[in-house]
């Protein structure tokens, strides 16, 4: 019997593509980080690793589907109408970056990436069966499966006709050898991703905008398909599938890391997700680009207004700027879509703006922490308000992170952790240099004793800087830059780029890294 | 064959046949006059055959402002001006809050449109006083539900005001039936730009378009769904029964201090089962905790607002085939576009 491989060394989602030899009706695990190559898993070992539904329904009773909708016609056949995996739980949804342009502009590589994100499963935490596929009679397939005896969702990706690969559990996401490979490149904390997680989803099927039937070629199966003619919106996408799913690993979590005696394995995984950027969400503007009015602007580009609001600090009052100006902008830097093979449309994405914002999972994460008594909302907003105006891609904040204690008790409800890790930096700033991230934590720190108190003032008076700098050109097109350098940053640090046509293409010059600061202006930082 | 008769929206059977006949007429009435202008595509079931091959659309949008969210406020700002002010609540969906101190104990939300009560005070004018007393458990008197010298309806009566109490059917000024037919029918409208290019995308057709506010969620979302059907050759007209309906309510996620499912906490209070006027979210008094108990995404249930972002509203377009030249309009004069 020949060896299952893939290419040697290769550490990305990609190597999945590179997968041979995987027998049909075996799993074979590939857990990249753990498992040099590929391998064949006995029945013994897929009954006692997978406790997920698609494997205790299907794949350990030998049953290799090749399409995703073979995989649900044959999950229905086993649970009938009734089960709470059945067809009456079944919800699908559409997205595509380039889902908004007309059929009769687009190139081959336009509407490449258009896929359906399909959800079975009914019950009050979120569905246990999740699938991701270009169509379901396309033997391209991606399960994300709730493994209810070992918590987390297990991954899994077809690997050609009737062959799967078992490519790790979302615990797999948190720890190394593990971490940050394989399928964790994109899902680096073990979640569910939609990173166009709020309204209006750009790039989605949503009541904002549809995806209709001629987003598909001509004579396209998938255009009559009733998961796409039956599909639901992203916003039912949003509230009933992804945020209940990543909710439910986050707790999963850490109950998993919180031990009996109260003892929290790895803490300062859990300070990794509030000081540094694993991942982004994706937020836009409500408003299309090529319409009339002004357009609001998405708050998370400018503060972490979800986090702070959590934890007793005051939200931005809602930033919007004028349609001339943002029209003129758009010229001043030759906004265009471009799809890299040879569509070009001058103009924005289909709702204006799109940058990146603090990932709900990170926030959730930090929620629940703060909840459990590991995290206090002093810490919490000390540690969110250095470099605030720079919510995402921190190396200021993210810096802080090497003073995260690395043992933690919990014992009702209450930790000294965060008590902990304040000393910690407090001790080590007095060694730093008078700007040092350090130095600004204890400032942080010392006024965060009253919440929201001075911070919030802080927070109001900038608040205040953005919104003159929304009055005139000059301001708006220096935010205009640093959205491309943060967008830039989303290309080359995360795994979450799958089509030239997710960002506008601009002239501003993308070598350039930019930075708030707290009087508004912006920046340049070396990289 | 034509529809014999509109029936009112929830399908209720409360009403006479003689009610029922004059509603349906009332409808009729209004279906010819927005039809009628050149260059919709729109019609009256009654008046005009419904072929059985026709398709039923179903439009949705979040019960939660469109306008309000678009303003970008702080979370807990935007669900305090919504529950706090009912003519906030203009996505034909309202809202009204019971709370014990500070905590949620109820939240109800009706879809019903005031129209029909209207009617009831011209045809059955017991009925609208019963239907008053029954929601709100109170001794209502007809001149309670009337205003000015001439005994008019008025939906925003003290009866059905409150942001706090008993809530009857919608008041806000846009959320009413009469608005919403006349939107379908203006929508059937095909519209051009400066630049002759087709207009579609919803916010910009509502501007060009005149057809309401385009930072609300239900006027873009109702104009697109039904000008995209007349761009593919079909005439509209709305699905008996003609209304607003809760649609889809998601509980999914919702954790309860007791593990019981949310979803169990939604009951109707109005309409048959596929036509939900209204309806209201509450836990058990034996559970021994409220709504206010419940978690969702990490916060817990503070306002009405919060669950109206997971609600759905919807109304039903019905499209025919039909063999008409697409002619597209400019967009009305002081739309910019």
């Amino acid at each position: 019997m020949a060896p299952v491989t893939a290419k040697a060394g290769d550490e990305t989602c990609m190597v999945f593509n590179t997968i041979k030899g995987a027998p049909q009706g075996r799993v074979v695990r590939f857990v990249v980080g753990e498992d040099k190559q590929p391998r064949e898993m006995t029945q013994a070992e897929t009954e006692a690793e997978l406790g997920d539904p698609f494997a205790t329904l299907l794949l350990n009773k030998g049953v290799f589907p090749s399409t995703a909708a073979e995989l649900l016609d044959a999950v229905d056949a086993r649970v009938g109408a009734n089960h709470p995996l059945g067809p009456s739980s079944h919800m699908s949804f559409v997205l595509g970056e380039g889902s908004q342009i007309p059929l009769a502009d687009a190139t081959p590589s336009t509407n490449a990436g258009l896929r359906f994100l399909v959800s079975r499963g009914s019950g009050p935490k979120g569905p246990d069966l999740i699938i991701s596929t270009p169509g379901p009679d396309i033997a391209f397939v991606e399960v994300m499966a709730w493994d209810k005896k070992r918590k987390g969702f297990n991954y899994y990706r077809s690997a050609g006709p009737k062959r799967w690969a078992f490519a790790g559990n979302s615990r797999h996401a948190l720890t190394p050898p593990t971490k940050g490979k394989g399928p964790f490149e994109s899902h680096p904390s073990g979640n569910l991703i939609m990173k166009e997680l709020r309204l209006p989803w750009v790039h989605w099927h949503s009541f904002e905008v549809d995806i209709f039937e001629d987003a598909f070629p001509k004579g396209d199966s998938r255009r009559k398909h009733p998961w796409f003619t039956q599909k639901l919106g992203a916003e039912i996408c949003e509230t009933a599938v992804v945020m209940p799913s990543i909710t439910r690993w986050t707790e999963a979590r850490l109950n998993q890391v919180v031990a009996a005696n109260g003892t929290v394995t790895d803490p300062a995984r859990v300070v990794e997700q509030i000081v540094t950027t694993p991942t982004v969400n994706l937020a836009s503007s409500s408003r299309e680009s090529k319409g009339a009015g002004p357009l609001d602007l998405p708050p998370g580009f400018f503060v972490d207004f979800d986090g702070l609001s959590r934890i007793g600090l005051p939200g931005p009052p809602g930033f919007s700027v004028s349609r001339a100006i943002y029209a003129k902008s758009l010229k001043t830097f030759d906004f265009r879509l471009d799809d890299g093979d040879g569509f070009v449309q001058p103009g924005d994405t289909h709702f204006a703006f799109v940058v990146p914002e603090r990932a709900f999972e990170d926030t959730e994460t930090l929620a629940q922490a703060v909840d459990r008594g590991l995290i206090t909302r002093r810490l919490a907003a000390a540690l969110l308000m250095v470099d605030f105006p720079n919510p995402v891609f921190s190396a200021r904040r993210a810096s802080l992170l090497k003073h995260a204690p690395k043992t933690a008790t919990i014992k009702s409800g209450k930790s000294t952790y965060s008590d902990d890790m304040a000393n910690a930096i407090i001790a080590a700033a007095a060694a730093t240099p008078a700007n040092s991230p350090e130095k600004e934590f204890v400032d942080r720190w010392n006024k965060a004793a009253t919440l929201p108190g001075p911070l919030g003032d802080e927070l109001e008076a900038y608040y205040d800087a953005i919104a003159k700098k929304l009055k005139t050109q000059a301001g708006f097109d220096d935010f205009v830059r640093l959205a491309e350098s943060q967008r830039k940053r989303v290309r080359d640090q995360t795994r979450l780029v799958e089509s030239l046509l997710l960002f506008p293409t601009t002239d501003v010059d993308d070598d350039e890294r930019r930075a708030m600061k707290r009087d508004a202006t912006v920046v340049l930082v070396s990289a | 064959m034509p529809l014999k008769r509109f029936a009112v929206p929830g399908n209720l059977k409360e009403l006479s046949k003689e009610g029922l006949k004059a509603w349906s007429a009332r409808l009729s009435e209004l279906f010819d006059a927005v039809a009628e202008p050149p260059g919709r595509h729109f019609y009256n079931p009654t008046k005009s055959d419904t072929p059985p091959d026709a398709s039923v659309a179903a439009v949705t949008w979040p019960a939660a402002p469109g306008r309000l969210l678009s303003q970008r406020l702080a979370p807990e700002r935007r669900w305090e001006i919504a529950d706090g002010d009912r003519n906030q609540q203009d996505e034909y969906c309202e809202w009204s809050v019971l709370r014990d101190g500070n905590k949620v104990v109820r939240v109800t939300f009706t879809s019903e449109t005031p129209d029909y009560y209207d009617h009831l005070m011209d045809v059955d004018q017991k009925l609208l006083v019963d239907l008053y007393e029954s929601a709100t458990g109170q001794d209502v008197s007809l001149d309670d539900l009337r205003s000015g010298s001439h005994g008019i309806f008025e939906a925003a009566n003290a009866f059905n005001s409150r942001t706090d109490g008993p809530i009857v059917h919608l008041m806000q000024g846009s959320n009413n039936l009469r608005a919403a037919v006349i939107l379908a029918a203006e929508a059937t409208v095909l519209r051009k730009g400066k630049d002759g290019k087709s207009v579609s995308h919803p916010q910009t057709l509502v501007v060009c378009g005149g057809l309401g506010d385009e930072r609300r969620h239900s006027d873009p979302r109702i104009a697109a769904a039904v000008n995209n059907l007349v761009a593919k050759r079909f005439e509209i007209t709305l699905q008996d029964p003609p209304g607003l309906y809760l649609d889809r309510f998601v509980t999914t996620g919702m954790t309860t201090p007791d593990g019981t499912d949310a979803r169990t906490f939604w009951t109707v209070e109005r309409g048959d089962p596929g036509h939900v006027v209204r309806a209201r979210f509450a836990a058990p008094v034996a559970l021994g905790y409220a709504v206010g108990a419940i978690k969702l995404g990490g916060r817990r249930i503070v306002a009405g607002a919060q669950l109206a972002e997971r609600l759905s509203v919807r109304i039903e377009a019905v499209a025919r085939a039909a063999s008409f030249q697409p002619k597209r309009q400019p967009c009305v004069a002081g739309s910019g576009l």
